[in-house]
């Protein structure tokens, strides 16, 4: 997880990313053909150059015009050679920006002087990217105003962040660490200040970080955090009377009304269901525009959401263990998954 | 060695002829040549002005089409005629220089220059109109119109004028208190039409919209794009009309050497030279007239709709 | 013949050559002759690059340390801005074409002068209009959008004074324009009889597809930064996106001169290698229609590979496989050059002057900095290379490495022809060896600081990148040394300097066979011209036995 020694030279940074071998390679192979045509060249030069030096001055040495067929040698095998190079680079230029499908969105966009980035999960953050490793992840970069670029020499990509455009980065990090963002198009004053880093994480790590528990916090201290901060649940359910969304102050384990003339209890799997499928059950006497929360919470954070409602009840303590999340985890998979274990979103991996 | 100076003198001078030149062929040749480079490099200098231009119709032609609709055709034709004109002059002058017929020279030097300043005046005359209307793309370089002075007829009313009316050209004067550009309802009318029928382009309604979703037109984002069509004919126009008013001074310096009887068949390379600059920022206009003038006629004539 | 015989000849009235004609300020500052007009283009580039290099220095200091602690980072940016804006504008691009250029073409294919004289002044009156233009804005505050001036930022966002350098890019782009159009006139209409275009020395062919790409490429970046000035003056216009515009209009607006411009910048450096080589190891360039001909290639090919700037823009994959393409393919001529070159040394005779050690050191770093634009052609690999020091690196390589050192080799080799005085050998070699470690101590450095991420323009950076920057610093300061050498033995030499030997090395070219230095009009009767081009010995006229003989009875040394 550490910075790369400042007590060497280093040649190159860390390959940490799915594709940098690819470009390494390809940076060896020019390496290779550069060092053989200098070495080469300048050997032949210096070759010549002492021994054809002048003997005596004014010589009007032999006639040689030219030699279609060694023109037509050097110019054939360096075309190749370029070609070669050529499709080299568009092999891994395609692998590099054509965007996978199946990856983890991330939004970022550039300002003078800063990176703002945010998960779609919620997550906000400034100049750092958290990131699971072995998870591909697609960003889409725009700037609230000139042109920078953001660049992970790590993982061996950059693309420019374009005011009224949006342009896509992706990679799969390979192992945990800590590596460079840089802003690498000139932007102003702070140009060379505009970076951070991209934390990469093994996943439970990274799903540690997602749902913001910090060693120690309860459930309810980490549902309570999700509910007012990170997720917004409090635009609509500040509590009171009044309020967009019903009221969750002492509903636990009540009978609900719901529009359509049902009674249900509002117990986990109901307060479960409402996050992932609000319109399913709406409560009568409002309307159904809660939006869904599937795929943007994970099992533990729906864990640490129904333990806050309970702790709204006065119901504290009825949750599972409230020491540590991987705890909780665990015991997550023994009370509210059961019924709906087929629906269990894949927000981890 | 000798001094060298002595050594030109040897040579018949004829007139006109530089010291670094051998003979008249290859001065001419060379003038000639000389201005042929010229105007490439002027076609690049313009070509990135209309580069400019096809992208930025290419993405919001409706817009374009807007902002046409406020140019009086009628005056841009009228433009073209007189350059067409003057082009003919011009190239008479040059069969004349030749001939040496030195009167002929003159008056035809000085007739081009006349529909060369007409040019300039009808310019002139619409860039007024511009700047009356509210359609100069700079915020505050517009003619402040206080409220309720607007219903006051213009000073100056020139008889083409209501044939420009009839051409589609006319226009309502608002109050524009602080000499801001604006649009006219007219051309939101215009956008609703292409809407309609279907043809906005994925850019334009990008471009267009307040709300992508909920197809919400935006005349603040109309107007921007109508703005940038009106930055360019700006440019545009202005860029060629300082080529114009430099065809300007080079035709009196070529009038005064008529004058003086310099040109004749042994040497009127000047003329011929100026000409080929003359014919070049005519062809220029040739090219601007249609690209910024008669984009979207159609829909004044009541076409265009689904 | 006795010493006080040769001695009673050196004595002889003096001759009248181009220089003591006259010597009023009118005098020069009305001139029609091209050479004049060299001189006083050299005098002013001379400047410009002292200019340059300062800030070149002060950049170099900065970055010895990892904080942005000598300069603040806003000064920082105006300093590296200014670097490539006096170093490209006012430096490198007139460098060659405008002194060397000048000064030898009408000379090399047997004319009185340029084709229009006139012109020829107005490009330099036009090249100082500018430059005024661009020291007021350094006086005043200097500009900080780095010299690629990119929307929006050099529209809406800089502080700095954009327009008024804007305004003097502008003029200063006429200028070249202008020596292009005369150069191009001047090669088709004015040589000699028998100097056919293949019988013209190599140097006039990379001088006129220079003069192609200056007249094709150079309006493109004139309209831009007028559309630049204009947008940021009006505060509307069609390159920031806040009001509707276009950042990538720009960039492709910018690059399609801005890449022909480095072609500019390395073609007539490739002109002069080609007589170098061919005058130091006394023989025929090998393959010459080859090397004419991959000149133009260049330049024709130079216009098509723009996009090769814009790889990380965004703009589409496939737009970015055909610049790739392409660029590929316009690596190709410079390849066949520098094998040509070579060969031309093979069964030479070879010898060591000053010119000749700046010659075979261009080949050296051109071909470094050519084969690492491969690199930055490649794709895959640009995507992480472009934007840091590797492109840096790169770009100094075939620009110093290569135009520099050319103009170097240039202006010694012919300093006998336009001043009639020899330097001091010694102190020459000498300064070509320092700058020749100088350059690469600085610059190879930065392509391992590249590879590892620092980008450019950077204030400052982390402090893993510190000792490679250490390094670099360092051989900048040789490189300096190297540079500023030059100054004095050249200036010494002008004023007490021995006076050369008229056609030193015995050489074909007519610009040895007149005068040395040349009276105005450049011959007393218009040469006629029956050797090939590169000839030697017998064929081409050449005394060799009188030289010969000249040689053994003057005292040496």
């Amino acid at each position: 997880m550490i910075m790369q020694d400042t007590s060497y030279i280093p040649i190159f940074p860390e390959q940490a990313s799915t594709f940098a071998w690819q470009v390494d390679y390809l940076y060896f192979y020019l390496v290779g053909i550069s060092v053989f045509f200098t070495v080469g060249i300048v050997a032949v030069i210096f070759f010549f150059a002492i021994k054809y030096r002048a003997t005596e001055e004014f010589a009007t040495p032999k006639e040689i015009h030219g030699s279609i067929p060694l023109e037509l040698f050097w110019s054939f095998v360096p075309f190749v050679i370029s070609m070669s190079v050529f499709f080299g680079g568009a092999i891994v230029y395609f692998n590099q920006y054509r965007i996978p499908k199946e990856s983890m969105e991330v939004y970022v966009v550039g300002k003078q002087w800063m990176w703002k980035i945010q998960h779609q999960t919620g997550q906000r953050e400034i100049n750092d990217l958290h990131v699971p490793i072995g998870r591909k992840i697609k960003l889409t970069i725009t700037s609230e105003d000139v042109v920078h670029d953001f660049f992970v020499p790590a993982f061996r990509t950059k693309v420019d962040a374009v005011p009224g455009r949006y342009t896509t980065l992706w990679f799969e990090a390979t192992k945990p660490g800590k590596y460079h963002i840089f802003c690498a198009e000139y932007c102003g004053l702070n140009h060379s200040g505009m970076g951070g880093f991209v934390y990469a994480m093994e996943q439970r790590d990274f799903d540690n970080w997602l749902s913001g528990s910090v060693a120690d916090q309860t459930p309810v201290q980490m549902g309570e955090d999700l509910f007012k901060n990170k997720l917004g649940c409090a635009t609509c359910h500040a509590g009171g009377d009044n309020q967009r969304g019903a009221k969750l102050e002492g509903i636990f384990n009540k009978d609900v009304k719901l529009v359509g003339g049902q009674t249900i209890k509002a117990d986990e799997a109901y307060i479960r269901d409402s996050i992932l499928n609000p319109g399913g059950k709406v409560v009568e006497g409002f309307q159904p525009i809660m939006p869904t929360f599937k795929g943007q919470v994970s099992e533990e954070q729906i864990v640490a959401l129904i333990a806050y409602v309970k702790s709204l009840s006065g119901e504290a303590g009825k949750s599972p263990s409230t020491s540590s999340a991987a705890k909780t985890k665990e015991t997550n998979s023994t009370e509210v998954s059961k019924p709906n274990a087929d629906k269990k979103e894949e927000v981890s991996k | 060695m000798a001094n060298h100076e002595d050594k030109h003198d040897d040579h018949y001078h004829q007139p006109g002829l530089q010291h670094q030149f051998d003979d008249m062929s290859q001065q001419m040749d060379s003038g000639t040549l000389g201005m042929w480079v010229f105007l490439a490099q002027e076609i690049m200098f313009f070509g990135g002005l209309f580069t400019a231009y096809l992208v930025m119709r290419t993405r919001y032609p409706m817009a374009f089409a807007a902002g046409s609709n406020h140019l009086d055709a009628f005056l841009g034709g009228l433009n073209t005629l007189v350059l067409i004109v003057s082009s003919l002059t011009m190239a008479l002058t040059v069969y004349f220089a030749q001939k040496g017929n030195r009167n002929m020279q003159i008056i035809l030097i000085v007739l081009t220059m006349i529909f060369g300043t007409m040019f300039l005046g009808i310019k002139g005359v619409e860039y007024t109109s511009k700047y009356e209307h509210g359609t100069v793309p700079v915020d505050g370089w517009n003619k402040v119109i206080k409220e309720g002075q607007h219903k006051e007829e213009t000073s100056l009313r020139l008889p083409f004028e209501t044939i420009a009316h009839a051409a589609g050209g006319a226009e309502h004067i608002h109050a524009n208190p602080r000499g801001d550009f604006r649009i006219e309802d007219k051309d939101i009318e215009l956008i609703k039409i292409a809407e309609k029928g279907g043809f906005l382009t994925k850019s334009e309604k990008i471009g267009y919209y307040s709300d992508y979703s909920k197809r919400e037109i935006s005349r603040e984002k109309i107007k921007g794009k109508i703005r940038i069509f009106f930055w360019l004919y700006f440019v545009m126009t202005g860029l060629h009309g300082l080529h114009m008013i430099v065809g300007l001074g080079i035709m009196l310096w070529l009038l005064y050497k008529a004058w003086q009887s310099t040109y004749s068949a042994e040497y009127y390379s000047p003329v011929e030279v100026a000409g080929l600059y003359w014919h070049f920022v005519d062809i220029v206009w040739i090219f601007l007239f249609p690209l910024l003038y008669l984009l979207g006629r159609h829909f004044l004539a009541g076409g265009g709709h689904g | 013949m006795e010493n006080s015989d040769a001695m009673q000849i050196a004595k002889e009235a003096p001759e009248v050559n181009y220089l003591n004609t006259d010597w009023s300020i009118k005098s020069w500052l009305l001139t029609k002759d091209h050479k004049r007009i060299a001189i006083m283009y050299l005098i002013s580039i001379s400047f410009f690059f002292l200019i340059g290099g300062l800030y070149a220095a002060t950049i170099r200091l900065e970055l010895l340390t990892p904080a942005s602690d000598l300069l603040e980072s806003g000064t920082y940016n105006k300093v590296f801005t200014q670097h490539g804006i006096i170093m490209v504008f006012l430096f490198l691009i007139p460098s060659i074409p405008a002194v060397l250029g000048n000064f030898l073409i009408p000379l090399m294919i047997g004319a009185k002068d340029l084709a229009f004289p006139r012109i020829n002044l107005l490009s330099l009156y036009i090249y100082w209009v500018a430059s005024l233009f661009v020291i007021f804005a350094l006086l005043t505050g200097g500009v900080d959008t780095g010299w690629t001036f990119y929307a929006p930022y050099s529209t809406t966002f800089s502080n700095s004074y954009v327009m008024a350098v804007g305004l003097g890019i502008f003029i200063n782009g006429f200028s070249g324009i202008l020596t292009g159009l005369n150069f191009i006139v001047t090669i088709h209409t004015m040589r000699a009889p028998g100097m056919t275009w293949f019988r013209m020395p190599l140097f006039v062919w990379a001088h006129y597809a220079t003069s192609l790409v200056m007249i094709l490429g150079t309006p493109v970046v004139a309209i831009t930064v007028l559309l630049v000035a204009i947008e940021r003056f009006t505060q509307t216009g069609i390159f920031d996106p806040a009001i509707g515009g276009d950042p990538i209009l720009f960039q492709h607006l910018f690059w399609f001169y801005s890449h022909p411009a480095v072609y500019i910048m390395i073609l007539p450096g490739m002109g002069i290698i080609s007589e170098l080589i061919s005058a130091f190891s006394r023989k025929k360039i090998f393959g010459y229609e080859f090397i004419a001909f991959s000149s133009l290639a260049i330049a024709v090919f130079g216009f098509l590979v723009w996009g090769h700037h814009m790889f990380v823009s965004g703009q589409s994959i496939y737009a970015g496989l055909v610049f790739s393409f392409l660029t590929m393919v316009v690596a190709i001529p410079s390849a066949i050059k520098v094998f040509n070159w070579t060969a031309t040394l093979y069964q030479g005779s070879i010898s060591y002057d000053t010119p000749m050690l700046y010659g075979l050191g261009f080949i050296g770093l051109f071909l470094i900095g050519g084969l690492t634009g491969l690199f930055l052609g490649s794709v895959g690999l640009t995507v992480h290379l472009t934007e840091t020091y590797f492109i840096v690196a790169h770009f100094h390589y075939v620009m110093v490495g290569g135009q520099l050192v050319a103009f170097l080799g240039g202006i010694h080799y012919w300093w006998a022809v336009m001043t009639g005085k020899k330097y001091s050998e010694f102190w020459g070699k000498i300064s070509a060896m320092l700058v020749f470690i100088g350059f690469n101590l600085t610059f190879f450095p930065q392509f391992i600081l590249g590879y590892q991420g620092m980008p450019r323009r950077y204030a400052a950076y982390p402090e893993e990148f510190q000792v490679l920057n250490i390094f670099s610093t360092l051989g900048a300061s040789v490189l300096a040394i190297g540079l500023i050498m030059p100054v004095f033995y050249l200036l010494h030499s002008l004023f007490w300097g021995e006076k050369a030997k008229h056609n030193q090395w015995q050489l074909s070219g007519l610009e040895w066979r007149t005068q040395q230095p040349p009276p105005t009009f450049n011959f007393d009767e218009t040469p006629v011209v029956t050797w090939e081009a590169y000839a030697f010995g017998e064929e081409a006229d050449l005394e060799i036995e009188e030289a010969e003989k000249e040689q053994k009875v003057l005292p040496t040394g």
